[in-house]
């Protein structure tokens, strides 16, 4: 080869490097640069010869140096390769990966949302003397390497809607999907049909979604990962990262949003949140990781896109393996085989049969129900936890006996009945109509109804009716002096004196109707009557899974202060006579963020009101999001709590969601957002992305009532907006109207 | 006696009755006012006979933080609604009493107010006491079969009584002001009606109950005027007053003091048994409810001579002078002008006993209060605003003129009709040995009265004026 | 004909207006150091959210509000005795100097230019419900009146009557009133352009554009 290309090609991979390793100093990279350096002044005095032999020798060195930083990669490190330009991007996969394809989201900046790529492939495989092509649903985000259009793979939610389209495609084509995820997070602006909305969706569907999903995880960036990722196979390269926000985002909500956070901040950040693909194999978040070339995989790297191959062939051959059993023979070999060897000699159908695909499912949510199973502290006894599991056997028996066996021959013998009863009416009209009319009063008026007018009805409800209307009553009252609506500009609202407004109003301006926040506890006692009500797994708690700097101690703070072990309460109670199950995020404890108990506490909530034939009604009484620092644990809970939520409506439950305060992030994007009911308490905010995480990731400014209950309606994220002293009146009339098959009840 | 301090919390006439009975008391007073009411008589009054010290402008009379915050500015104790704005309105007494500085609220207990601020409250707590009162329910009621019941049983009840054009009222239980409001004539359209308040209900004041009750027309409203000390144990009355003389829209225009007078008049029925009815139940209620201040029981007299308690106003009225005019009574408040009652609420309000007992009160002649707003009675009347140039009378021994009008004093002074509150301009009391003196004497006042304005509110002024000696010939008939 | 340029003129002699900041209610008063001859900002961001300059602050029944600037200037006169005090609603604060923007200018001389349809009496006005929501939905330019057609609620003391507009056709250029607030008898309520004159008004705009200079 040319050395001036060489040369150039060695210059390339120094920048490359250089790039990786930021401002850091660092030997190995001086050296490279001085050799380099060197080489280049004296490069004129040398013969052929001797420069080829330089050459060479630079780039046995540049190898040889290169595997040596790759040990020295740090977190921060990882970060700066897979958003370099010149990291492989989707586009690079599809020309290498698959045999053949075509796109069918869009043409570069011809498409919805030119950050996805949507693509119909073939892998070609062999089957004795003739090649079988086999059809995949390719999807994923391109970053382009720097294309300004692609938006650098955050994913717009018209983005997201669309692969959801294809997803449901392959559905009905019946063929696997693989998905690439290369994305820093998704675009949080709140235009129909809305990130955290659409993220939802995403995850509700791909929870059901019945062919293969294999997904490969390069830049796996919180809610914008989620929503291609829920996935039966989840490979990880090895240079990527998987997070639940970038170290840069954990870094500024840890130093306080004001400032910029330093360079220092953000790599400690970056170490701490555990991203990088070893750390989520440990874990258990991803099945295996695939091993890129020293310093991360960039297009040249042909030898890496041949192992990809292989192994995106072998994890569909294993999840269709899971789901059917292939012929013995097959099974054989595929278990037999090495993992370098190429799966595609062994010929495995990926479509699937009926049957088969109702096991994936089921496969499929088994295997995220186990996960992060240990990143929370679970104070039960042994005792107590046989006696759950012996509990929830009696229950199912129960449910079925109830309301599967002896409710059809109810029903049956109540029809018959009503039947009777309406014949006998008929008779007794007929025949007896005019007898009926004796007895009353001469204008045709029952004498006890001329008496009712003028005399006390019901004397046992007393004569004054008129009670305080709340049990229980905000400390908030106590403090005598005025709060100003917000509104007051605009609307003209008076101040409001405390105990008024916190007492008898329940938070709400009494002239303009804006909802002032009240603590949990109003809810508790005041709508769900949490006195009479069965709490159950309060003994589930919140723990520091990844041993976060710093955040064991701020835990138990905030588990002093609140008195509660998460930031989730589980109770059964009774809402107007309704067995109803709840579950509550509550807004003091770490801002109602996310991790692995909440996430356990949730989905132990939906199982109970599935296997118990109750409504389930999640009251968000505010939450930020995922909790950050138990990273990948936290942001697991998505696909996890959607999947069980998915399966309790799929059960025929009524799922209701109700927001109030400030509800955003990856709980909206995930097992709230996806309810087909979900309400709001009037001036709560409902988005995936506070104002000034927009402003900082879009450079847009948001306009003042953007996250407004009124805006979501409008935009038609919500069902509904209540009034909080009417939320008793509204829930009760909820589960009378909407719902699923199981509510017996009406 | 100890000394108090009165924030007098509203304006114009009743303002200026509360600062003299204070002073008259022996009490200090702080008046508040509001930039579009500066020229009002009460805050000259109030600069006259306080200082600059005892006067302080804010925001809006209807802002309870503005009035508490002179309160506390002043030193007040005690403070005193007059009527409208926060008489009736329970928080704002509760409020008084809760506060971290407590002030006397000169009025009822607050959760009286609140029990009878309510009228289908009060409904039932008259029925559960025997006080008889408009046929129909007294709870919302939520199912058709039992509206359509009740419908019918009223109808009968009609019939029963010789009302050949029966009618029946549904109103929406948390509706008010004239909306969600019907009146029915026959079972028929009842349904109909009953089902649209009823959804109208459900969809705008989420409360879908609805109430029946009987529509009364050719009525005499009357009224009785009750004062009771603090604790409850001891009430009296002042009286009964008609109010039957009203423009559209039910606004009082004349009242007379007592409520009937079969001594010149002949009625269809035992006038005077309905008097001593109405005033029997009136005390009774108001010992059992353990009322604890002035206030009006307000009842509606059929032309067969039945009478229904209609509602409770548990305030100073503004018709209050002319129950006070023809009262006796040996207490610190008997003035010339018969018992000043405004007195007597600040007395009991500031928790004085009351000293007396009904047997010392007794009655004498016949009042007439009139009312002069500036309004058009040819024009449904309509509020006219504008400038008033004069305003004089000839003063008598038998008459009472309260205004803010400060021209009334100084015949220098225009007023202009300040836009942001009710017109009403002046009260007058007359006072006559019997009903043709009474009718009389107010006659002569209103021929003698001055009221000059501009162009545009001179005129109705003066039919405004013509309206209320045209009916003071029918006051007191059926 | 309107003279614009002597208007102009007349404007430039005196480019300032005199904003007196009152109490809106009663409380007491704590100045924020703010001197005479202190620079104020009136409130900003794309749609006004930030609010101006904190001027003082209000403290009533331990509700703390701060009262900010509404238009940018200059501090020309502080009532500083009240520091501390309890002060009734309505007394003026604080004096700022204003100077005219180009939008304030342009206004001001358009109110010359434009047909104004006054009120007839003290009231507060309102425009009728289809009126209203044509404004909130198209702007103020999207509403042609025509005469004798009924655009405004005169509400005075609690009654409501309708009004009806009377002047020549065109769109209305510019609202001066605010619902629900008083107007008094003879204040122009709205501006109405002419077709006629709209290359007036074009004219008076660029002109303004040109040869106004914005000073802080």
């Amino acid at each position: 080869m040319d050395i001036d290309k060489r040369t150039q090609q060695l210059a390339a991979r120094l920048t490359y490097i250089r790039d990786i390793f930021g401002p850091r100093e660092n030997s190995s990279v001086s050296l490279l640069k001085h050799r380099l350096e060197e080489f280049l002044t004296n490069a004129s005095g040398y013969g052929m010869r001797e420069l080829q032999l330089q050459v060479s020798r630079l780039e046995e060195l540049f190898s040889l140096l290169e595997g040596k930083l790759e040990s020295e990669l740090c977190p921060m490190d990882r970060v700066r390769i897979v958003r370099h330009p010149q990291r492989i991007s989707l586009k690079d996969i599809l020309e290498n990966v698959y045999d053949n394809y075509a796109e069918i989201g869009g043409q570069d900046e011809w498409s919805i949302d030119p950050g996805i790529i949507i693509a119909r492939a073939t892998i070609a495989r062999r089957m004795g003397k003739k090649t079988v092509h086999q059809p995949v649903m390719v999807i994923g985000q391109e970053k382009g390497h720097g294309q300004e259009f692609r938006n650098g793979g955050s994913i717009k939610p018209w983005g997201n809607a669309n692969a959801l389209y294809y997803m449901r495609v392959a559905e009905v084509e019946n063929i696997p999907i693989h998905t690439y995820v290369f994305t820093p997070g998704a675009y949080p602006v709140e235009d129909y049909p809305g990130a955290a909305q659409q993220i939802a969706k995403n995850l509700y569907v791909m929870a059901g979604l019945k062919v293969p999903v294999i997904a490969v995880f390069s830049e796996g960036g919180s809610g914008g990962a989620e929503a291609i990722a829920l996935a039966d196979k989840r490979l990880m390269l090895s240079h990527g990262y998987y997070s639940v926000i970038s170290p840069e985002g954990a870094a500024a909500i840890e130093g306080g949003l004001k400032d910029k956070a330093t360079p220092e901040l953000i790599e400690r950040c970056a170490e701490r949140l555990k991203i990088t693909a070893q750390d989520n194999l440990r874990l258990g978040f991803i099945d295996r990781i695939i091993q890129e070339p020293p310093l991360g995989a960039r297009p040249e790297h042909y030898e890496f896109f041949r192992q990809l191959r292989r192994e995106v062939i072998r994890a569909t051959d294993e999840v269709v393996h899971s789901a059917q059993s292939l012929g013995p023979l097959r099974a054989l070999a595929i278990r037999r085989q090495k993992r370098s060897a190429d799966p595609q000699d062994i010929f495995v159908r990926w479509q699937l049969r009926q049957s088969a695909r109702n096991t994936l499912v089921e496969l499929r949510y088994t295997r995220f129900r186990a996960m992060s199973r240990t990143a929370f502290i679970d104070n039960r006894t042994l005792g107590i936890r046989l006696a759950t599991g012996l509990a929830r056997g009696l229950w199912r028996v129960h449910s079925l006996l109830r309301h599967d066996v002896l409710a059809r021959y109810k029903r049956r013998t109540l029809s018959l009945l009503e039947q009777l009863e309406a014949e006998l009416r008929a008779l007794g009209q007929g025949v007896g109509g005019h007898f009926s009319w004796l007895g009353m009063g001469r204008t045709g008026v029952p004498p006890e109804a001329l008496e009712r007018l003028t005399t006390l009805s019901c004397p046992e409800e007393g004569a004054c009716r008129i009670e305080d209307v709340w049990g229980y009553v905000s400390p908030k009252s106590k403090e005598d002096r005025t709060l100003t609506c917000p509104n007051t500009a605009s609307h003209g609202c008076q101040d409001l004196w405390a105990p008024d407004l916190f007492g008898e109003f329940a938070g709400v301006c009494s002239h303009c109707g804006h909802h002032f926040p009240m603590e949990f506890q109003w809810y508790l006692y005041n709508v769900f009557d949490f006195a009479q009500a069965y709490e159950f797994n309060s003994a589930l708690e919140s723990a520091n899974p990844l041993n976060y700097e710093g955040f064991g101690l701020k835990l138990d703070e905030a588990k002093r202060a609140t008195g509660l072990g998460s930031s989730c309460i589980t109770f059964e109670t009774r809402l107007e006579g309704i067995a109803t199950v709840v579950a509550m995020l509550v807004s003091p404890f770490r801002g109602g963020t996310v991790g692995a108990a909440e996430g356990e506490k949730l989905i132990r909530a939906a199982e109970r009101a599935r296997i118990k034939r109750m409504p389930f009604f999640m009251y968000s009484h505010g939450t930020a999001g995922i909790r950050i620092q138990e990273g990948t644990c936290g942001v697991i809970q998505m696909p996890r709590v959607t999947m069980a939520v998915r399966r309790y409506i799929d059960a025929g439950g009524l799922y209701l969601v109700l927001y109030d305060t400030n509800s955003y992030a990856g709980p909206v994007a995930s097992f709230l957002g996806c309810s087909p009911y979900q309400f709001a308490v009037r001036s709560s905010n409902i988005g995936f992305a506070g104002p000034g995480v927009i402003r900082e990731t879009t450079g847009v400014d948001v306009p003042p009532k953007y996250h407004r209950a009124f805006s979501a309606l409008s935009r038609g994220h919500i069902q509904g907006i209540w009034d909080r002293r009417d939320l008793k009146k509204n829930l009760h009339q909820a589960l009378l109207t909407m719902g699923g098959r199981n509510l017996y009840y009406r | 006696m100890t000394q108090h301090k009165v924030l007098i919390a509203n304006r114009g006439e009743i303002a200026m009755r509360i600062l003299r009975a204070c002073v008259g008391l022996g009490h200090e007073f702080v008046c508040v006012y509001t930039q579009a009411d500066a020229a009002s008589g009460h805050v000259r009054l109030a600069r006259e006979l306080g200082g600059g010290q005892s006067l302080f402008r804010i925001r809006s009379y209807q802002d309870p933080s503005e009035l508490f915050a002179v309160a506390d500015a002043s030193q007040a104790t005690a403070v005193h609604p007059g009527y409208g704005f926060f008489a009736e309105d329970y928080r704002f007494a509760r409020r008084t009493e809760n506060r971290d500085r407590p002030l006397i609220f000169i009025g009822p207990s607050w959760s009286v107010i609140r029990d009878l601020g309510d009228k289908i409250n009060t409904k039932r707590i008259a029925r559960s006491l025997s006080v008889p009162t408009i046929p129909g329910s007294d709870r919302p009621i939520f199912d058709e079969m039992e509206a359509v019941e009740l419908a019918q049983a009223i109808f009968a009840f009609q019939n029963d009584q010789g009302i050949t054009e029966g009618c029946v009222l549904v109103k929406a239980s948390a509706g008010g002001g004239g909306m969600g409001i019907e009146e029915v004539y026959d079972l028929d359209t009842f349904r109909s009606v009953y089902r649209r308040i009823r959804n109208y209900a459900k969809r705008n004041l989420s409360d879908e109950g609805v109430l029946i009750e009987q529509r009364i027309f050719d009525f005499n409203h009357l009224e009785v005027q009750v004062a009771a000390e603090r604790g409850g144990k001891n009430a009296v009355h002042f009286g009964t007053r008609n109010c039957s003389v009203q423009s559209l829209g039910r606004q009082k225009r004349i009242e007379v003091a007592p409520g009937f007078d079969p001594a010149s008049l002949s009625y269809a029925f035992d006038a005077s048994h309905v008097l001593d009815s109405i005033t029997q139940h009136s005390v009774n209620m108001a010992k059992a409810v353990g009322y604890d201040n002035v206030g009006t029981w307000e009842w509606i007299v059929t032309p067969k001579g039945e009478p229904f308690l209609m509602e409770v106003n548990t305030r100073i009225q503004v018709e209050n002078g002319v129950s006070g005019v023809i009262s006796r009574c040996r207490c610190q408040a008997d003035t010339k002008h018969g018992v000043d009652i405004i007195s007597e609420q600040i007395r009991l309000g500031l928790g004085e006993p009351l000293g007396y007992t009904q047997d010392d009160v007794g009655f004498e002649g016949v009042g007439i209060e009139y009312r002069i707003i500036a309004e058009d009675p040819t024009d449904r009347f309509t509020p006219c605003l504008g400038r008033i140039e004069r305003f004089a009378w000839r003063p008598e021994p038998w008459l009472q003129v309260f205004t803010q009008v400060p021209t009334a004093v100084d015949a220098d002074i225009a007023y202009d009709i300040p836009m942001d509150f009710d017109p009403n301009l002046a009260l007058a009391i007359v006072w006559g040995q019997d009903l043709g003196q009474a009718r009389a004497r107010g006659e002569e006042f209103l021929q003698n009265l001055t009221l000059a304005g501009t162009d545009t509110s001179g005129a109705p002024l003066r039919t405004n004026l013509g309206f209320l000696l045209s009916r003071t010939q029918t006051i007191l008939h059926f | 004909m309107l003279n614009v340029k002597e208007l102009l003129e007349e404007l430039k002699a005196s480019p300032y207006e005199e904003i007196e900041v009152r109490t809106p209610h009663t409380g007491i008063v704590q100045f924020v150091g703010l001197n005479t001859g202190d620079r104020v900002l009136g409130p900003t961001g794309k749609w006004n959210e930030k609010p101006g300059t904190l001027l003082a602050n209000l403290t009533r029944e331990k509700n703390k509000k701060p009262i900010c600037a509404t238009q940018k200037g200059v501090v020309t006169d502080i009532a500083s005795d009240f520091e501390g005090k309890f002060v009734e609603a309505g007394e003026r604060l604080i004096t700022i100097r204003h100077f005219l923007s180009k939008e304030e200018v342009i206004a001001r001389i358009l109110k010359k230019a434009l047909h104004l349809f006054c009120a007839p009496e003290r009231a507060k006005y309102y425009f009728v419900p289809e009126i209203d929501a044509k404004i909130k939905a198209g702007g103020e330019q999207s509403v042609k009146p025509r005469e004798g057609m009924e655009m405004f609620i005169v509400s005075r003391m609690k009654r409501e009557t309708p009004l009806a507009y009377s002047g020549p056709e065109g769109i209305i250029y510019a609202v001066y009133f605010q619902q629900g607030d008083n107007v008094d008898g003879g204040q122009p309520l709205i501006g109405v352009c002419q077709e006629s004159q709209l290359s007036l008004i074009q004219d008076v705009v660029s002109r303004v554009q040109g040869e106004w200079e914005e000073q802080d």
